[in-house]
């Protein structure tokens, strides 16, 4: 590493939008999640100001940052869930006007139905979208298998460990089939071994369904071993914050990453970085 | 069930069991000494023969089961409407701010009016028949279920609520699936406390007049000192309380399995 702590979002071998479009090189790619000058005022407080971004179809983006940074604000405003207060924030080239299928959101405490089996549970968006009966179960069995949980559709979710809900979290997300998936640090509860594991997990998903993803968390590695990209925020009230582009080899879902000299090397310099 | 659970289970009926049978065996004792006259506490022997008198021969020349039916068909009745409508208007109130707004101070103001204090108001407007009794009964059953229903429909988690809308789920969809299983537990305790308060209220329903019911036997058995009479009634309102306390709680433990658990 011989330049300083601070490296530029370009990818070599591809196109990508940068902030706001203001290069104006998002020609060949548009922007799955675009935020033009947002900003976001709770209680007269102002949290963010002036963020804008560009994240491309199929991009796995983390946020990265302490608590009270503003990253779960921009997941929030992404899912909806908050409306700015100034700017406009865009998926797919429409303004977020609020919660949508098209955006499927993992949350950091699962948020199951308890009161309802896995397989509903999974299937609950196709429910809310009158699909047959016949289906539901169908695409339950399929996103229970493609996470893992096959054999566990009756189970209740209290049933499961902290890990298995993480897992029907996803599940129940990637059965919407969304454009964006959003994840609330959905692996900060649960032990090493299974946040490693369902990490891997969530770049094979990726891998699979090409869905774009962003992905909230502070844990340094976490971001490393999952980002294409790495937002990183500490304060977002004048709109700025630090990008690291991720270089490690394809596939990334191997735990081998873990110890590629970049993998050790960018999370060096972000480390450097948020104690500066 | 493991054995440890099983274990435990049995230790807990032991314990149900012990207290009943304390009092009863306190109660044995104190009369055997004859310090209290019978007429005040009459002895377990005399309560069980006038116990078996009446459900053999009824009470007033009227079969116990007719007393038992009427009893319970004003109970029932006024439990089943007032809680629908309870429940109902509480989970309303709890979700659509209007709706409760409209509510807020006619409820609130009706609430700490101890229903007892309504029987001569009721008896002016209703009469002394059955319409005052039932629906002194289904006014605290009603109140009660509402404002149960209506916390409970707040204690859905923000997340839970986020998660159905980002799953495409309708108003509608996120009451039915999302905030009415959250409510739940809150209404099952409603429908213990209420279905109580529902027989405190009957019998007191059946001080309005009429000459069937269990608050009729014991008012009538009070007022001529057949106090074997009275203890026999008494006893048949508690285990009428007992066994609709278990039923309720029973059901809902089935409906509401994943209580505690999360």
């Amino acid at each position: 590493m011989n330049t300083g702590a601070r490296v530029l979002s370009i990818v070599p071998d591809k196109t990508v939008g940068l902030a706001a479009d203001e290069t104006g090189a998002s020609a060949a790619v548009k922007p799955m999640l675009k935020f033009e000058r947002v900003g976001f005022e709770y209680d007269r407080r102002s949290i963010m100001s002036n963020v804008s971004f560009a994240i491309r179809p199929g991009e796995l983006v983390a946020l990265l940052g302490p608590s009270g940074c503003g990253k779960t604000t921009i997941l929030n405003l992404v899912a909806g869930f908050l409306q700015p207060t100034e700017g406009v924030a865009f998926i797919d080239n429409r303004e977020i006007a609020g919660p949508g299928p098209d955006r499927g959101v993992v949350f950091q405490a699962a948020a199951l139905f308890n009161w309802m089996t896995v397989a509903d549970n999974i299937s609950f968006s196709l429910r809310c979208a009158g699909r047959p009966k016949a289906e539901r179960q169908q695409v339950a069995e399929e996103m229970a298998a493609l996470v893992g949980l096959s054999g566990f559709e009756n189970s209740y979710p209290y049933q499961l460990s902290g890990g298995m809900r993480q897992r029907v979290g996803l599940a129940r997300v990637l059965a919407a089939k969304p454009k964006v998936m959003l994840m609330d640090e959905p692996f900060s509860a649960l032990d090493v071994q299974t946040r490693e594991v369902l990490q891997e997990e969530v770049l094979r998903i990726r891998e699979r369904t090409g869905c774009t993803i962003l992905f909230v968390t502070h844990s340094i590695d976490e971001a490393v071993f999952l980002g294409d990209r790495i937002f990183l925020l500490t304060d977002l009230k004048d709109g700025s914050f630090d990008e690291f582009a991720v270089d490690l080899p394809s596939p990334r879902d191997t735990g081998e990453n873990r110890l590629h000299p970049s993998f050790i090397r960018l999370r060096e310099m972000i480390y450097r970085k948020m104690r500066h | 069930m493991n054995s440890t659970a099983l274990k435990a289970r049995r230790q807990y009926v032991a314990l149900a069991i012990l207290s009943p049978l304390a009092i009863f065996l306190l109660w044995t004792f104190v009369t055997m000494q004859g310090a209290v006259p019978p007429t005040i506490l009459p002895s377990p022997g005399a309560v069980a023969t006038s116990f078996l008198d009446m459900i053999q021969r009824g009470y007033s020349g009227v079969g116990i089961w007719t007393h038992i039916g009427a009893s319970l068909w004003r109970v029932g009745i006024a439990f089943v409407a007032g809680s629908v409508l309870g429940i109902s208007l509480g989970l309303l109130r709890g979700r659509v701010p209007a709706i409760d707004a409209l509510f807020i101070v006619p409820s609130e103001l009706v609430r700490p009016i101890p229903p007892l204090g309504l029987i001569p108001l009721f008896i002016l407007w209703f009469g002394i028949g059955e319409l005052s009794k039932i629906l002194l009964i289904f006014l605290s059953v009603f109140l009660i279920m509402m404002v149960n229903a209506q916390a409970g429909s707040r204690s859905c988690a923000l997340d839970a609520l986020r998660a159905a809308q980002s799953m495409g789920a309708s108003r509608w969809q996120t009451f039915r699936f999302v905030v009415l299983p959250s409510a739940f537990p809150q209404i099952r305790t409603g429908l213990r406390i209420s279905m109580g308060t529902a027989l405190t209220i009957l019998v007191a329903s059946e001080l309005l007049g009429g000459d069937r019911g269990l608050g009729f036997v014991i008012l009538d058995a009070s007022s001529f000192f057949r106090t074997t009479y009275v203890f026999a009634g008494i006893i048949l309102i508690g285990l009428i309380g007992l066994i609709s306390d278990r039923g309720i709680a029973y059901l809902a433990r089935r409906i509401v399995h994943w209580e505690g658990k999360s």
